[in-house]
């Protein structure tokens, strides 16, 4: 015998099947991916020895200011460093988590994003520059808080559901929220997946110079595609005249999506950069249309990998989340009763239950969030990513983390080799090619 | 383009009547007017005409491309004769009237205000209807209604088919009025009886919950 039990038929997969027979439908959960899939850890950065020479890593100067959307905005987005704060609806996220990511992103100089479900005035309140999301809902959709952004996002899809809408359980759609979105109270939202006023990219292309109209062609329009036919939809994006490309990869988090979708559509981060960098090169626009990145950047390292590889910048979601405090006991919370798993391996999002008042609408459990002590820990952590990226890109000796490059890099796996576009380690060898 | 939006922001400002003359049928005719004011437009539009606007009374006499005052917060826009697809699509307040016909997704993810149409409406009219009213003079395409959450949708014409999760009810007298008391401020003095459709409420909801979703409700 190789082990104790089938490794076709996994607990997880027996336990799949016992709870759908009871269900009826497909299920449903937050947090990402549980997939394993090629991801930042198979590449390595080839820092400097005798054929070149190092900045000092904790001292030299090293660039992170970061320009966006420059293309044809009168104002691009100017932020401190290449990590923005994604877009995470208010409704999937407590009114103290928007506050405290809003407050965060001021605090170190860089953006954060609204979400479904429109603006919510605290964040706007706290945070300097807030990229304004155009989603297929529309719900809260306002000019007004349009014409106040710093950025303009239009969602065409996202990695963690692409091809799908929002979603929100009725548990989170309570008054207020439901108020904002014009939906009845308590309903589990399924939102469109389709934009109610355009379908192809010819028609984006009008909506692009809409929103350039209404927004005085003042800041850049950003589209968000989730990754699955990466090439074909980055140039038709270019074409129809985006400033920027936010690409959102199968590893994605989200607040809930249907798990088939989390786990069986679209494609990882480190070629979805790559294939999107390629067609912006092949059109002229690399460089010219701005990339943002995201799915699973956990770290200064993925960061500055997904820097390398050919992105401008890089959004993080989850890993704001967790400097938050998810995932983590803290004294008023106890996961294995509310939840029922530990800490450490919640992804009960949708549920409303967030046991340390992140993805919750429930006031008592809100209250374990403070913003204040919040927003300091994602800055905290916003500061030591991008310690941590110019660490790694003066080791490379370079003094400026927009010079990263694929040839700073080598693959680990035959994979990450073919995905990347970059020789695997002790070969000359790139994979695919 | 940019110019003329410009220059309609700046007069509106200053609550100005305004007369466009040529507009080409160009896109994005009059987007993003935020003040109270009267705009009338000579000739056709495009795409995106009067879309995010907030206090104007836009009167176009032509007709109009694709998403006829989109996302419009309040004011009234009248279109003499036919507009595309997804007119008055996610107006969260105002009214829209069409003179002619319109195409398909009229009304499409309306979170408020009116849409009256005097001729007929295409596939998909009031689809993801939030809230609001559609009032359809002529006849409605397939699939009325399709998945709407609230809100009202009259038909006085054929109804095509409804859509999934609409449901036809009994219009009361007094709704009745209403919607004839509507019709007559546009000049249609006739009053029609209509089919009313409004959402089974049947979609509201997932079916089933997994044990951990259903403690926490
Ligand atoms: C709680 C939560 C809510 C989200 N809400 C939205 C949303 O409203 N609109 C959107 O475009 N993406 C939404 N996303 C996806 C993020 O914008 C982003 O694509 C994703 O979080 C990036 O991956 P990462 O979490 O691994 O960094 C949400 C994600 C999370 C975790
Ligand atoms: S701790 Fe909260 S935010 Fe983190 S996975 Fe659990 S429910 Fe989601």
């Amino acid at each position: 015998m190789v082990t104790d039990r089938s490794q076709v038929w996994s607990p997880w997969t027996i336990d799949d099947i016992h709870a759908k027979a009871e269900l009826g439908r497909y299920r449903i959960r937050g947090f990402s991916t549980f997939q394993k899939v090629t991801h930042f850890d198979d590449l390595t950065f080839l820092s400097t020895g005798l054929t070149r020479f190092p900045l000092e890593g904790y001292k030299e100067k090293c660039n992170t200011r970061t320009v966006l959307g420059a293309l044809n905005a009168e104002n691009p987005l100017v932020i401190e460093t290449p990590i923005y704060i994604t877009g995470m609806s208010y409704g999937a996220l407590s009114a103290n988590a928007k506050t405290a990511l809003g407050k965060a992103a001021t605090m170190v100089g860089t953006a954060s994003c609204t979400g479904d479900g429109g603006m919510l005035q605290a964040e706007r309140a706290a945070s300097e520059k807030l990229i304004y999301q155009v989603l297929p809902s529309r719900y809260g959709f306002n000019p007004h808080h349009l014409a106040q952004a710093q950025a303009v996002e239009i969602v065409v899809g996202q990695g963690a559901k692409p091809g799908t809408g929002g979603m929100l359980m009725g548990v989170k759609v309570l008054d207020e929220i439901a108020e904002m979105r014009d939906l009845p109270t308590g309903i589990d939202q399924r939102s469109p997946a389709r934009h109610p006023d355009w379908l192809g990219p010819d028609d984006l292309a009008v909506k692009i110079e809409q929103l350039r109209e209404a927004t005085d062609w003042s800041v850049p329009i950003h589209v968000k595609l989730g990754a699955c036919r990466v090439t074909d939809d980055v140039k038709l994006a270019a074409k129809a005249g985006a400033d920027g490309i936010v690409i959102d990869s199968m590893v994605a988090g989200t607040g809930a999506s249907a798990e088939v979708l989390l786990d069986h559509s679209g494609i990882p981060t480190v070629p979805a950069i790559v294939m999107a960098r390629e067609a912006l090169r092949e059109l002229g626009l690399y460089r010219k249309v701005s990339l943002i990145a995201s799915g699973g950047i956990r770290s200064g390292a993925d960061a500055a990998k997904a820097l390398a590889l050919g992105a401008d910048a890089v959004a993080i979601g989850i890993a704001a989340l967790i400097a938050l405090n998810c995932n983590k006991e803290i004294p008023e919370s106890d996961f294995m009763s509310e939840v029922g798993v530990p800490a450490g391996s919640c992804h009960h999002c949708h549920t409303g239950k967030c046991p340390v008042g992140i993805t919750t609408q429930d006031p008592e459990l809100m209250k374990r969030l403070d913003p204040d002590e919040g927003a300091e820990r994602v800055a905290n952590f916003i500061n030591s990513m991008t310690m941590e990226m110019a660490l790694l890109t003066r080791s490379l000796g370079k003094g400026d983390v927009h010079s990263l490059e694929p040839e700073d890099l080598a693959a680990l796996t035959i994979e990450a080799s073919a995905m990347a576009q970059i020789p695997l380690v002790g070969t000359n060898k790139v994979f695919g090619t | 383009m940019r110019a003329l939006n410009r220059r309609l922001k700046d007069l509106a400002a200053e609550g100005a009547e305004i007369t466009v003359t040529n507009p080409g049928a160009r896109h994005n005719t009059g987007v993003g007017i935020f003040h109270p004011c009267k705009i009338n437009i000579e000739g056709s539009v495009g795409y995106y005409s009067a879309s995010m606007i907030d206090g104007p009374e836009i009167t176009i006499h032509g007709n109009a491309g694709w998403a006829l005052g989109e996302n419009m917060m309040s004011g009234k826009i009248v279109l003499t004769k036919d507009a595309g697809a997804s007119v008055a699509s996610t107006i969260r307040g105002g009214e829209v009237f069409v003179g002619g016909n319109v195409g398909a997704r009229a009304g499409i993810s309306m979170k408020g205000g009116a849409l009256i149409v005097k001729g007929n409406s295409g596939f998909l009219t009031g689809f993801m209807m939030q809230k609001g009213r559609i009032i359809v003079c002529g006849d409605a395409g397939e699939a009325v209604g399709d998945s709407m959450y609230e809100g009202e949708i009259y038909v006085a014409g054929n109804v095509g088919s409804l859509g999934n999760d609409a449901v036809v009810e009994d219009a009361s007298e007094d709704e009745l009025l209403d919607v004839w008391a509507t019709l007559e401020r546009y000049g249609i003095a006739e009053r029609p009886t209509f089919t009313k459709i409004v959402s089974g409420k049947k979609l509201y909801h997932m079916d089933s919950l997994e044990r951990l979703e259903k403690a926490a409700i």
